[in-house]
């Protein structure tokens, strides 16, 4: 079914009520695994993914690995990141069942893996490895922008030493690559619908900096409306950053409350401000 | 199609690789990469010799049975030429990637060709034996081979060196052939039905073709020119001479 | 089989180095390609790329089959990389290691769902009868950039092929052999070239196109952006690493536009080149004298 696209020009709302540069809500919780190092769950409109980090730890019998990194964790004496990405067959409507070997689901693997490896300190934890697996329970687009929020917050529950969080979201733009009229607004944060019919990227910046980790464009853009989809993204993982952050500063502040953790000099600092 | 030309190969032309080769006749084009020896993975790995891992991979489309098969006969004749007892433990690698095989303009190809397995044995053959000498693996000997199809035309049979593929087609049967440079017959592959006597004939024709410089060494030139024109290159003339070439500019600095 | 070797930190500081001092080990700046060669078989379809060390074999087939039951008006192409023990005897067999995988998504990227080839165009009889093209494409040499290579020789091979020529007639589909009709050229719609960025120091602040083996080893990120000459983005990949100015992406991607832009001239170039190759026989100048009548 095609976006009727008609009535943005008149409203400047897209098909689910958005304006151009607003989120869809994004709900993510931390610490929903009790039996794992790290876990998440997050929601970034009707996309829904959970996710479980074991470890660091030792590698287990393991023997030829993709990453060929054999012998105990990752090459040069670093921890290996393992990304597990498992969708489930209900999270979409057409139910078509992906197997272990399908390239798109290795794809993303690897670009969560070496996403998260350049924020982890992976060098403090030579020979080990470091597992994450992700479980995708709905989809309604930004798909890899999701696994990569809900990586980076269950590896902040892991208490994982890292520089930044990794945070990702989508951006689009409302022209189609074939027109090339100049009205053409960047979008943010496209969903499902809009996601097969418009261009868009997945942006991913390493927290609040300007610095991207990540840039998958799928579709056929003008490379003149880079620039701007680019910094809306961009925009867009700022705006991510803070609801994530907030999201980890209020379970720390419940964990206090409850009792279940000390209060340390860290997180005394953290609820002050 | 200019099937009849003569052989040609060129040496170590992948340069990451430990040795290879390109070799082009009959419409065949073939590179072969040799790696080895190499550490072997413990599932191939041979307490006495060398295991030898050969892979045919086909210009079109992904391996299939025709390759796995091509892949035994060449495996066991390469280990009889290859000093693999040098070697224990470990692996001796060769690829071999048909590039070109040689069209036929009056049938539309389809990708899973389930017959014309034995013609491209000899280009497979001859580039793995060439591939290994530019590796450098210690050999017994080397090899040269030959494709002989025995037609039959008006209740004569005839035999034709190096046939095309039609000529495969209409062929009653055809032989692949291979002799040591010591002249021993090093495989023997037919396809049809074909009486002794004709079999017989068809070795004589492909030793001829493959260890011709061995028997014409003392007769001159003359004699050699003249074979040429009725049963195709001499083969072994044809691997010393590729080696010599290479060579020589190998130790041009000397 | 055996890993491949790392770079010793030996080897690694040198390379490092000498890209600090704007330098690279083959005397190259950072924004050039090694040499490029591009030659086309005897057969049509089959493109052999070289990129310096680095040797990538492309080859196009087509035969009849059956369409997709879910796309009965489109044809099937699809574009196969296995990475044979010949390129590094680290790569197995039935195998298929990251980068193989990473490989082939980006050649499917870049080239099939950018919509380079009219797939409807190898449609013969809606839902019963379609063209199904294939390349395969063999990596003979890997010294880097097998992406920049392989996607060149794909395009090229594609741009090269010829597919048998077919009628139609009362319900009657007929294929003609090469030696009945000359075959004709795809539905080529657009030509996409990945350029490939790779990035080196602590935060990839030094860019480089076109890394060799030994530089790819050492780097911290990578960046591969598929364009075609009118200034169109059909992929761009940057899968994790260490993260990159988001400005010097956007430069990035401007200089990829012009070298994709003498990508395609090359191409446009040889493929003339080769065209009146074949044209002596004069086989072409006798079919175009009756066109012209």
């Amino acid at each position: 079914m095609p976006l009727d696209t008609s009535a943005y020009s008149l409203a400047l709302l897209r098909v689910d009520g958005r304006r151009w540069n607003e989120l869809r809500r994004v709900h993510a919780q931390i610490r929903t695994q009790a039996a794992a190092d790290g876990s998440s769950y997050l929601e970034m409109g009707h996309t829904k993914v959970m996710c479980v980090v074991n470890g660091p730890s030792e590698p287990g019998p393991r023997r030829g690995t993709a990453g060929g990194g054999g012998g105990g964790g990752g090459p040069g004496g670093v921890a290996e990141v393992a990304v597990s990405v498992v969708v489930a067959g209900f999270s979409s409507v057409d139910r078509k069942r992906r197997g272990r070997g399908d390239k798109r689901t290795l794809e993303l693997q690897t670009t969560i893996s070496n996403a998260l490896a350049a924020s982890l300190h992976t060098h403090l934890y030579p020979h080990s490895t470091i597992s994450i697996s992700l479980h995708v329970l709905s989809q309604d687009g930004s798909l890899l922008a999701a696994l990569i929020n809900a990586a980076t917050l269950a590896c902040v529950d892991a208490g994982i030493p890292m520089t930044d969080y990794v945070v990702a979201c989508t951006a689009g733009s409302t022209s189609t690559y074939a027109a090339n009229d100049e009205t053409a607004d960047p979008l943010l944060d496209l969903n499902h619908q809009e996601e097969q019919e418009l261009p868009s990227l997945t942006v991913a910046t390493l927290g609040e900096t300007d610095r991207v980790a990540v840039l998958v464009c799928e579709s056929r853009v003008q490379a003149s409306r880079l620039e701007g989809m680019l910094a809306v993204g961009v925009s867009g993982c700022h705006q991510v950053r803070e609801i994530l952050d907030q999201v980890v500063r209020d379970k720390g502040r419940h964990m206090i409350k409850e009792g279940t953790v000390e209060k340390g000099m860290g997180v005394e600092e953290m609820e002050v401000d | 199609m200019t099937t009849k030309r003569e052989p040609e190969a060129a040496l170590s032309v992948l340069p990451k690789s430990d040795g290879s080769a390109r070799y082009s006749y009959a419409g065949y084009t073939v590179t072969a990469s040799v790696n080895g020896p190499i550490e072997a993975q413990r599932r191939d790995e041979h307490a006495y010799e060398a295991h030898v891992d050969v892979i045919v991979r086909p210009a079109a489309g992904v391996g299939g049975t025709r390759e796995r098969h091509l892949e035994t006969i060449l495996q066991a004749s390469l280990i009889q030429l290859i000093l693999v007892k040098n070697f224990p433990r470990s692996l001796i690698q060769i690829v071999l990637q048909v590039e070109a095989s040689p069209e036929n303009d009056y049938v539309n190809t389809k990708l899973m060709q389930a017959s014309l397995n034995s013609a491209v044995i000899p280009a497979l053959l001859q580039t793995a034996v060439l591939a290994l000498l530019s590796a450098a693996i210690p050999m017994r000997a080397t090899a040269t081979s030959a494709i002989v199809a025995v037609m039959t035309q008006d209740g004569a049979s005839r035999l034709v060196a190096h046939p095309s593929p039609r000529e495969i087609e209409a062929a009653q049967s055809v032989h692949v052939l291979a002799f040591t440079s010591q002249d021993g017959l090093l495989l023997a592959e037919s396809e049809g039905d074909f009486t002794v006597k004709e079999w017989d004939d068809v070795y004589d024709t492909a030793k001829k073709i493959c260890c011709k410089s061995g028997a014409t060494k003392g007769e001159g030139i003359e004699m050699v020119l003249d074979e040429q024109e009725d049963s195709g290159p001499d083969m072994r003339q044809f691997l010393r001479s590729a080696l010599e070439t290479k060579v020589a500019a190998d130790l041009h600095w000397k | 089989m055996p890993r491949e070797a790392e770079p010793s930190l030996n080897e690694r500081q040198f390379v490092l180095k000498a890209l600090e001092e704007n330098l690279r080990l083959d005397g190259r700046t950072f924004d050039k390609y090694r040499a490029l060669a591009l030659t086309f078989g005897d057969e049509y379809g089959v493109a052999d790329v070289t990129l310096g060390r680095t040797r990538v074999l492309a080859k196009t087939s087509a035969e009849v089959t059956v369409p997709y039951a879910d796309r009965p008006l489109d044809g099937i192409f699809t574009i196969t990389t296995e990475l044979s023990p010949m390129a590094s005897p680290a790569f197995e067999i039935n195998r298929p290691t990251e980068t193989e995988i990473l490989l082939s998504r980006l050649l499917e990227k870049t080239v099939r769902r950018s919509g380079a080839m009219d797939t409807e165009s190898l449609c013969l009889v809606a839902g019963q009868k379609c063209w199904s093209v294939r390349v395969d494409v063999h990596v003979l040499s890997h010294d880097g950039n097998l992406t920049d290579a392989a996607c060149f020789a794909v395009v090229a091979a594609l741009r090269h092929f010829r597919k048998p020529d077919t009628s139609m007639e009362g319900g009657v589909l007929t294929v003609y052999t090469p030696a009945e009709r000359e075959p004709v050229p795809l539905s080529w719609l657009h030509s996409p070239f990945c350029i490939t960025w790779c990035f080196f120091g602590d935060e990839g602040q030094m860019a480089l196109l076109d890394a060799t083996w030994s530089e790819e080893q050492v780097r911290v990120g990578s960046c591969t952006i598929s364009l075609n000459r009118h200034g169109e983005i059909c992929q761009i990949a940057k899968l994790g690493g260490t993260p990159v100015e988001a400005v010097a992406l956007l430069q990035c991607t401007n200089v990829a536009l012009t070298k994709a832009k003498e990508f395609s001239t090359y191409l446009d170039k040889k493929l003339a080149e080769d065209a009146k190759r074949r044209d002596k026989d004069g086989l072409m100048a006798e079919l175009s004298a009756e066109n012209d009548r």
